[in-house]
């Protein structure tokens, strides 16, 4: 299963991996999750030599192309602060996906050591720095989905507990929570009938529930749900769960 | 036409012989896979009898009930094994009529089949029939309603200890409620190939 | 682009296979995860447990193999090897002409579909007759099935009767308890008829040499209590340890497949029947068979043999919710099958290297899998073993450009900031396939390249909040 030993956390200083969705797309939910890293108290490093994870090309089946990028990522990102990432599937890919593919590979001990001090955000603030609930005021009902890459890790219940916690905010319970919305990364466009098939059956759980947002830890799920519904002509708001955080803060004077 | 043994079990040792060690093997508790709390300080008789009809089986303990229960559904005809039936026929009356030899020649004849099971299994309302105790497998198995005779004694609680039970015997079978299928459309429907009916006849 | 051929058959499937499908795995896959919750308290341990106990078995299959040969010899079964699809039909073949035999009666075997049996002595005058409901129904409508437990899970009950009527069984009449009543009339007969009874095997005990058989209808009973000949077709991976090895799989087997504690029938058989029974099989022969096991077998994917055939994969996966089991053309479909099936082809594996790519890789049968399989670390691997082979893959974007792309930063900053233009232009000018495919079905969020660290950089100076 998932390698989710991680290096034990000692300090505040942290490494940020954006990740390349929001390096294109997503400047919004990076930026909340650095203003939320510094109102916790962390010194928030981010290396401009960083690209992506590698995880396209590793799905795509094309490991060798997969390889060149982590190399590149694990030389970006040496040192040993925790390496903090706002996506459970970037993540997932530095402490499993990027082992499985260097199995082979003389280097594997450095892709292995990168992936010990690998955290999704959410995991990171309730496990890595302690933080169990969370301030402010954030008025919404909110529809939170679980994106499959943090099956079997902690982050599910971290981020669920953590918004649960905040002043105002209801969690609008959905069916079917455990499916997969049908991203799937190459997936999405190499079977592009399942893929949305799959995200629209996703939606009408949702939608059942009234939520005001939806909510998730992965703004590739959230591209995919958020676009199909808006295609569909039937916009539904989508939000990282850091910029629910940061807002909360925001709402009650905190930052 | 030769037999391919040997080509299979040395692509099966090429196979195998790179791996640097072999997976062991587990060290763990049987009793994890039984649900204790079920059990606990119960007597077994009335887990069975509760369990079985979880699975639309019953347990009686009344001969006499069971011939009740035939009469009333026109069950008349039917097969025991002989050596049961000296101990049964006093409470069946004499509009039955029970063969004590199986003729596979006219298996439609037989409303019900009662034959001797070696134990049941309480946790899962479960009868285990043996080949040495089964007086005819085609008795139990392919008249609409089925007697499984078994004693109080015979039961045991959980499947590790219906497995430590299960001595030489060929063909050990457990019956966990009458036959059934969801094939069509998942709708359940019970007696398929096998009895519609399946009771066990729990006595002293 | 052209579309994978499972994404083409799930946009053709009709919308009542779909509903058929969809309802009967969401039902299955929620009462499993209830029971499992309900009565056992770590269940995720049990899995891992039974995971380890099956990867030792199959990790030691050069022991294991000759010693149940051992134990069935010495119960007084025959035991025969066939390497491939074509000896294992000979063999059988052979078994019945030097008995004379003529019929057939099969319980429900999913190796015997693998070797296409029924229809090889078909074309050899034998008949062989499918026992199991639901593959009753297949045989008699020259169909496949969809599931590897609930072999009709694509069809209603309206076909079904319409089958049966032009099959002769009875003038239409769609209740379930009709037609079942109806197979269970014609098949008694077929039963006490025949020369031998075919089965497979969900389990093969080392240590005892018993053969363990899991059903709900009674069919397999009746095979083996009405005919002289029993003939067992078992894959080499069936093995396991010990007698009591069997209670943790069979607790945790009928739970995951149908969320029942126990299937109705659990057969342990080590022989031919006794001296004083006066029914059953006199001849008892076991035939293990290979048919691409041992190549499986060799690759890092060897995990894929722990199965015990349950489905659970099979319900829980949203993918083959979608498509259905025929999407796979294949025996095994769902997840499971997307390992197995193009493992199974050998050489010819590109033939199925686009089952592992039907996948979102979403873990959910990794998470029911009674036997902890880790299948989308497998799916994972055979793509990579497609892109070694070179096989041809429409619809997947070509990484290579992308990978230098992203081992460059100078290069991939330029690009941040030069991708703003996509915001100006109409996507199905786009030249990249992969955003056109995208825009199909969903809108692109607009390109906001080098905007975040425009931000970070103003913060750090102490610019902005």
């Amino acid at each position: 299963m998932l390698n989710t030993e991680r290096m034990p956390v000692t300090g505040k200083r942290v490494q940020l991996m954006a990740t390349c969705l929001c390096d294109a797309f997503y400047d919004e939910m990076a930026a909340a999750t650095v203003q939320v890293l510094e109102y916790l108290g962390c010194t928030v490093d981010f290396p401009e030599g960083q690209t992506c994870c590698g995880q396209p090309a590793f799905n795509g089946g094309d490991w060798p192309a997969s390889r060149r990028v982590v190399r590149h990522t694990v030389g970006t990102f040496a040192g040993s602060d925790p390496v903090v990432v706002p996506s459970g599937s970037c993540a997932a890919m530095l402490f499993h996906g990027a082992v499985l593919e260097f199995e082979k590979e003389s280097d594997l001990p450095a892709v292995e050591a990168l992936g010990r001090r690998a955290w999704e955000l959410g995991d990171f603030i309730v496990n890595g720095l302690g933080v169990k609930t969370w301030p402010g005021r954030y008025e919404a009902a909110v529809a939170l989905h679980r994106s499959c890459h943090t099956r079997g890790t902690a982050s599910g219940p971290a981020v669920s507990a953590l918004l649960a916690s905040i002043p105002g905010l209801r969690l609008a319970e959905f069916g079917e929570g455990e499916q997969c919305c049908g991203f799937g990364g190459t997936f999405a466009v190499s079977f592009p009938n399942i893929s949305s098939a799959m995200g629209d059956l996703k939606l009408e759980h949702i939608r059942a529930a009234r939520p005001d947002v939806l909510v998730s830890g992965d703004m590739s799920c959230l591209m995919h749900l958020g676009g199909l519904a808006a295609k569909e002509g039937q916009p539904i708001k989508i939000v990282h769960f850091a910029q629910v955080l940061r807002d909360a803060l925001k709402n009650g004077g905190l930052i | 036409m030769a037999d391919d043994r040997e080509a299979i079990l040395s692509r099966v040792r090429a196979a195998l012989t790179p791996l640097p060690e072999r997976a062991a093997m587990p060290d763990y508790d049987t009793e994890i896979a039984v649900m204790r709390k079920l059990l606990a300080n119960r007597d077994l008789v009335s887990v069975f009898a509760e369990r079985i009809k979880l699975v639309n089986g019953e347990a009686l303990t009344d001969p006499a009930e069971l011939a009740r229960r035939f009469r009333a559904a026109g069950w008349l005809h039917g097969y025991c094994d002989p050596a049961l039936w000296p101990r049964l026929q006093p409470h069946f009356g004499g509009d039955f009529q029970v063969e004590t030899s199986f003729d596979r020649t006219r298996i439609d004849d037989y409303a019900f089949g009662i034959t001797r099971a070696a134990g049941a299994v309480a946790e899962t309302g479960t009868i285990v029939l043996k080949d040495a105790s089964t007086s005819s497998r085609l008795g139990a198995l392919a008249p609409w309603a089925h007697v499984a005779v078994l004693h109080r004694a015979e039961i045991v609680g959980d499947l590790p200890h219906a497995i430590d039970l299960f001595g030489d015997d060929r063909n050990i079978v457990w019956c966990t409620g009458p036959s059934k299928t969801a094939d069509i459309e998942g709708i359940l429907i019970e007696g398929v190939h096998g009895p519609g009916v399946q009771f066990a006849l729990v006595l002293d | 682009m052209r579309f994978q051929q499972i994404d083409q058959f799930a946009s053709h499937l009709k919308a009542d296979t779909r509903a058929s499908v969809y309802q009967s795995t969401k039902m299955t896959h929620e009462k499993r995860t209830k029971m499992l919750f309900d009565q056992f308290a770590d269940p995720n341990r049990l899995r891992t447990i039974a995971g380890e106990i099956k990867q030792h078995a199959i990790e030691n299959l050069d022991t294991y193999l000759p010693a149940v040969e051992a134990k069935l010899k010495a119960n007084g079964a025959q035991v025969h090897w066939a390497a491939d699809a074509e000896a294992a039909c000979q063999k059988v073949l052979e078994l019945m002409r030097a008995r004379g035999a003529t019929r057939m009666v099969k319980a429900k075997s999913m190796v015997s579909e693998e070797i296409e049996l029924a229809e090889f002595l078909g074309r050899h005058g034998i008949e062989a007759v499918e026992t199991d409901l639901g593959e009753f129904i297949i045989q008699i409508d020259h169909d496949h099935p969809s599931h590897i437990v609930r072999p009709i899970i694509h069809k209603n009950r309206r076909e079904v009767a319409v089958s049966f009527e032009k099959n002769g069984l009875g003038a239409y009449d769609d209740a379930p308890e009709v037609i079942t009543r109806r197979a269970r009339q014609f098949l008694r007969h077929k039963y006490l008829q025949a020369d031998v009874g075919l089965t497979g095997a969900n389990f093969v005990s080392a240590e005892s040499g018993r053969i363990v058989l899991v059903t709900n209808e009674g069919n397999s009973r009746f095979c083996l209590a009405a005919n002289k000949v029993h003939i067992a077709l078992i894959g080499i991976e069936k093995i396991v340890p010990r007698d009591r090895d069997l209670a943790l799989l069979l607790n945790l087997l009928a739970r995951s497949g149908t969320a029942q504690q126990l299937t109705v029938y659990t057969e342990f058989i080590s022989g031919p029947k006794s001296p004083a029974q006066p029914d059953g099989p006199e001849e008892m022969h076991v035939i293990f068979l290979d048919n691409g096991r041992t190549e499986v077998l060799a690759t890092e994917c060897r995990d894929i043999l722990r199965c015990i055939r349950c489905g659970a994969c099979l319900n829980v996966c949203p993918v083959y919710r979608q498509a259905s089991g025929h999407a796979y053309r294949s025996v095994y479909p769902g997840p499971v099958g997307a390992v197995l099936s193009p493992l199974l082809m050998g050489d010819r594996f590109a033939e199925k290297a686009d089952l592992p790519k039907a996948s979102s890789l979403c873990g959910a049968c990794q998470e029911v899998c009674p036997v902890n399989i880790p299948i989308p670390d497998m799916l994972l691997r055979l793509r990579d073993k497609a892109k070694r082979e070179h096989v041809s893959s429409p619809g997947t974007p070509p990484m290579g450009a992308w990978s230098l792309l992203a081992s460059q930063p100078t290069a991939w900053r330029a690009a941040l900031i030069g991708g703003r233009l996509i915001n100006h232009i109409p996507t199905k000018m786009l030249p990249v396939p992969a955003l056109r495919a995208w825009e199909q079905k969903r809108t692109l969020p607009e390109w906001r390249g080098g905007e975040f660290r425009k931000w970070l950089a103003q913060r750090r100076k102490g610019k902005s909040p």
